[in-house]
């Protein structure tokens, strides 16, 4: 990588820098760099220099944290402040957030805004805490000399420095009035030698302190993505397209649109990237007129290649490719596992199945696109704002014609109204973009929740044929065939579309791209000495169902089948699910965690999380992230949390009302290298009438390691969990001739405050390095409640959701 | 043109009668903080009060609301501290954030006509409001904080 200088001092170099403008001095940790901020409003309040990356304190003691990763409902913001003013001894009522504007300027310095894979303080904690160390060093040399003591005398406390002998005391924002300050350290040696404090010594990190954010989403003032205006203004509506991919436009007839007052324009969408395949938005100087005009056009559709598609053909095709067994990419291969089943005395092969989910976020997708004196301002909430630029910067430099470096693009970033996973795409960018430079207008595309149905990012719909060999009452062979679409081929990743980004080879000579974001949470944390996963990409449904990355990703489905089957294993094998599960989270082998990993190379999964942590463009050579040493204690931590939550619930000793059950599961998602340790268990009730059941409460236990912020963690658990409910309960998105069915709230069914179950939450700090807490819980509660269902009333479901209409057949299958 | 009464203010707007009120609200006067969900009154993140009633404003008609007496969550307290979002914050209810104002409104209009409600009560009045984050696990709590606030004061009032 170039070495970029800027001032004199190169990029690797790590500042830490007081600048006196006017007469104050402020202090900016992190690199130098002249940003200006394109924000109006920061532009009227910041003089010219910095932000720098992490926070800057100014004369007045205010700390400002600089948030790159997204606001969406887990207070990221809040959590990465704790764990830098911790370091810094700043005061907490002191500490202020914002977030810089994504460009190609800021991206150089910022890195990569990327927010996914509930990896925010995981990969941020280290690195954030020893800046925050770093700040409070030199402030403390400061004001040492201030003081004129020693600096081993003075430490630093609530945004002051305090020199222990005289007993006296300087305040950070009157150092940086009297003190020039120019430290150097580098990155990342230095930095990475800087001590951290021990959890002992923590005042800000393990508190629950209330959400900075919290206040303005009660009083109506939070701004969201779709809450933006810009000066003369019209607004898109987008005509459902005929099927969710590649259908193509071929007449639009506006004659009934123009009759609608305040209609602008019909605008045929370029489908330059294949993202916003057969769109045509209706233009309109206000949103009701938008969406009248958007009902008036009448648009003719070249229906496309998948416009014969359903959900059922979907599965059909799935079983089809499964068949060729040899086509299967081996990506867990432990063990002789077809030796294993030779040499078990009970084999078990099983079938399950997923249904289709989609985000639903509450807020619709929308954006706000503005080109004025030569500059594109996109306004959104995204998980991206990189991305957001960077697909926006290929669309326009095909669309306009011109060389990427030429185009001068801007994203400000809004709070988002429910992630998910579902705010990383970027076609409504590309739509209000076009739409733009169609109308010469700023346009604010809003998605009914209509369109916003039929242009869902799905979850794709899975197939899998697990089995199990049992010799002696134990798992001896495991093998899991997965057929779905794999997401990744959106996203670029594979040798089959010129990447290597998160790109994993199988482990057989053929060495086929796997696409690890479709197939992870199959590599479980059972030690099972034969162990097989081989995976089969559906490609037309990547493409036709735009599958997506949806909370915990391929983890949502292949933990309600991984736990699902190992109940059916250990009754199988004659043994409690419980006690089957416990013995086989010993540990060993691959299933150790760090120190001393042990899995052997060529057998699990190679994990891919440096590729997509590797998040500060300037950092990529000498970078270090050392979110692995969340994997200490691997399964056993594992086995601890089931303990709790087995024993917490009452599993195996309390007495249940009649059809009433509890069911147990456990997971480590998102990642093997970032695994989050959590088991559930459900209380279930089913009504042998109709088959309908009642989930009467749910016991979670988490350990996540450090946990940061234990009110926030334990909220975002609940919301969690009750994702998972809702997933296992309702929720359920299907394809018909290459269109999605479901159009709003009422098809499409959410979990609502009459269905939510009484919640247990444990969380078990143990202080190992923290994990994300926003996603895992959501996991185990699937499969969890389906064994639960089972052993209420002995009926075995074995696809999500589960209808009460299935429940009712497996009884009757059971009689 | 059409006034209508917001928060004890009046507002003109050049909109069609027909026009959804939740879209007035929010892009013709900017009161941002009432949201746009569903546009079929079955999420509830568009609840004003109307009259003192919680209604969805996606399906109130313009025409319909004028000379009607209309409160936004930012017209709900003075100073953003009415027992609810008193409560609200106290609880850290809010997530995402969306359906938060939808949810609050809902709430005080409750509390409004039943200051003591039952867990029943509050799940049956607040289980037309969809929240996608499901902070509803806090939701029940935080309504009887309330009420238990806007006791206290009564009491000291």
């Amino acid at each position: 990588m170039a070495k970029t200088t800027t001032q004199g001092i190169t990029r690797r170099e790590f500042l830490v820098r007081s600048t006196v403008i006017a007469g104050s001095g402020f202090l900016s940790i992190g690199l130098p760099g002249l940003i200006a901020s394109r924000d109006a409003e920061a532009a009227a309040s910041t003089p010219a220099f910095t932000p720098a990356i992490w926070f800057t304190i100014t004369p007045d003691g205010i700390t400002t944290m600089h948030i790159v990763k997204t606001e969406m409902g887990q207070h990221i913001g809040t959590g990465l402040a704790q764990v830098i003013a911790d370091e810094l001894e700043v005061k907490w009522e002191d500490v202020r957030l914002d977030t810089p504007l994504e460009s190609v300027e800021n991206f150089a310095v910022y890195g990569l805004a990327y927010t996914v894979n509930s990896g925010s303080v995981t990969t941020e904690f280290d690195r954030i805490a020893r800046a925050g160390a770093a700040g409070r060093i030199v402030l403390v040399e400061a004001g040492a000399k201030l003081l004129g003591a020693k600096v081993a005398d003075c430490r630093a406390e609530s945004s002051r420095v305090i020199d222990r002998v005289s007993g006296r005391s300087v305040g950070y924002g009157e150092i940086l009035q009297k003190v020039k300050i120019d430290r150097k350290f580098s990155y990342p040696d230095d930095l990475k030698s800087i001590p951290l404090k021990n959890r002992s010594q923590y005042k800000i990190i393990g508190k629950s302190l209330p959400a900075l954010d919290i206040p303005a989403k009660t009083n109506g003032q939070a701004k969201y993505g779709i809450d933006v205006f810009l000066p003369n203004m019209a607004y898109g509506a987008l005509v459902a397209p005929r099927t969710r991919y590649a259908s193509k436009v071929l007449s639009i007839d506006d004659s009934e649109a123009r009759k609608i007052p305040g209609f602008i324009k019909a605008v045929k969408i370029d489908d330059a990237m294949g993202k916003c395949s057969g769109w045509v938005v209706a233009v309109a100087e206000k949103f009701p007129a938008a969406m009248k005009a958007a009902k008036a056009l009448k648009v003719k559709w070249d229906a496309g290649p998948y416009a014969n598609l359903s959900s059922a053909a979907l599965l059909e095709q799935y079983k089809q490719l499964s068949k060729d067994e040899k086509a299967g990419a081996p990506w867990v291969l432990e063990g002789d596992v077809d030796r294993g089943f030779g040499e078990s005395d009970k084999v078990l092969e099983l079938e399950y199945t997923t249904d289709m989910v989609c985000h639903a976020t509450m807020e619709p997708l929308n954006a706000t696109v503005q080109y004025t004196n030569g500059e594109w301002h996109v306004h959104v909430g995204t998980q991206s704002t990189s991305f957001a630029r960077m697909t926006l910067t290929g669309y326009l430099s095909q669309v306009l014609k011109k060389k990427p470096e030429e185009l001068k693009i801007f994203v400000h970033q809004y709070l988002v109204g429910g992630g998910f996973g579902g705010k990383q795409d970027y076609d409504d960018i590309l739509a209000a973009a076009y739409c733009v430079k169609e109308t010469g207008r700023p346009v604010k595309l809003i998605h009914t929740r209509e369109t916003n149905f039929a242009t869902s990012f799905a979850r794709t719909p899975t197939y899998h044929k697990v089995k199990a060999g049992i010799k002696n009452g134990e798992l001896l062979a495991m093998n899991q065939d997965i057929v779905c679409g794999w997401m990744g081929a959106r996203f670029g990743v594979g040798k089959k579309y010129g990447s290597d980004w998160l790109q994993q080879d199988s482990w057989d000579e053929k060495k086929q791209d796997i696409d690890q974001w479709s197939i992870g949470g199959s590599d479980h944390w059972y030690h099972v000495k034969n162990h097989r996963v081989r995976a089969w990409n559906h490609e037309a449904t990547t493409w036709a169902v735009q599958a997506s990355a949806l909370r915990t990703v391929s983890n949502s489905y292949n933990i309600f089948v991984v736990e699902s089957f190992m109940d059916e294993v250990a009754r199988a094998a004659g043994r409690d699910p419980l006690e089957f599960r416990l013995a086989m989270l010993n540990g060993k082998g691959g299933n150790r965690g760090i120190p001393n990993t042990g899995y052997k190379p060529g057998t699990r999964s190679d994990y891919y999380m440096d590729q997509l942590w590797i998040s500060l463009p300037w950092a990529k050579e000498g970078s270090w992230v050392p979110y692995e040493s969340a994997t200490v204690g691997g399964a056993l931590r594992l086995a601890n949390c089931l303990r709790v939550a087995a024993g917490k619930s009452g599993y195996g000793s309390r007495k249940l009302p009649a059809n009433t059950g509890l069911g147990i599961a456990v997971t480590a998602a998102e990642e093997r290298q970032s695994p989050t340790w959590v088991a559930g268990v459900a209380e279930v009730t089913v009504d042998p009438n109709t088959g309908s059941f009642t989930i009467n409460r749910l016991t979670i236990a988490m350990d996540p390691g450090t946990v940061v912020n234990p009110m926030g963690a334990e909220a975002q658990i609940r919301g969690s969990a009750l994702w998972g409910a809702s997933q296992i309960m309702s929720e359920r998105l299907t394809l018909k001739n290459g269109a999605f069915e479901q159009t709003n709230y009422h098809d499409y069914v959410p979990i609502r405050l009459a269905q939510v179950p009484e919640i247990d939450v444990t969380i078990i700090d143990s202080g190992h390095h923290p994990s994300g807490v926003g996603e895992p819980a959501s996991t185990v509660v699937a499969p969890a409640v389906a064994n639960a269902i089972f052993n209420a009333v002995g009926a075995r479901v074995r696809h999500m959701p589960i209808s009460p209409e299935a429940v009712l057949k497996a009884m009757k299958q059971k009689a | 043109m059409p006034t209508l009464s917001i928060n004890g203010q009046s507002y003109f707007t050049d909109s069609p009668p027909d026009t959804p009120l939740m879209w007035v609200i929010r892009e013709d006067l900017r009161l941002t903080g009432t949201k746009f969900g569903c546009g079929l009154g079955i999420c509830g993140s568009c609840t004003v009060h109307v009259n003192g009633q919680p209604v969805r404003s996606c399906m109130v008609k313009l025409g319909d609301a004028e000379g009607a007496v209309i409160t936004t969550i930012e017209g709900l307290h003075p100073s953003d501290s009415h027992p609810v979002q008193q409560a609200w914050i106290e609880a850290q209810v809010p997530q995402c954030g969306y359906c938060q104002s939808g949810q609050i409104m809902q709430a005080a209009a409750l509390l409004a006509v039943n200051p003591s409600p039952t867990n029943e009560e509050i799940v049956a009045h607040m289980n037309g409001n969809l929240c996608r984050c499901a902070t509803y696990s806090l939701i029940v709590g935080a309504v009887q904080r309330a009420a238990q606030l806007m006791k206290e004061g009564a009491n000291h009032g």
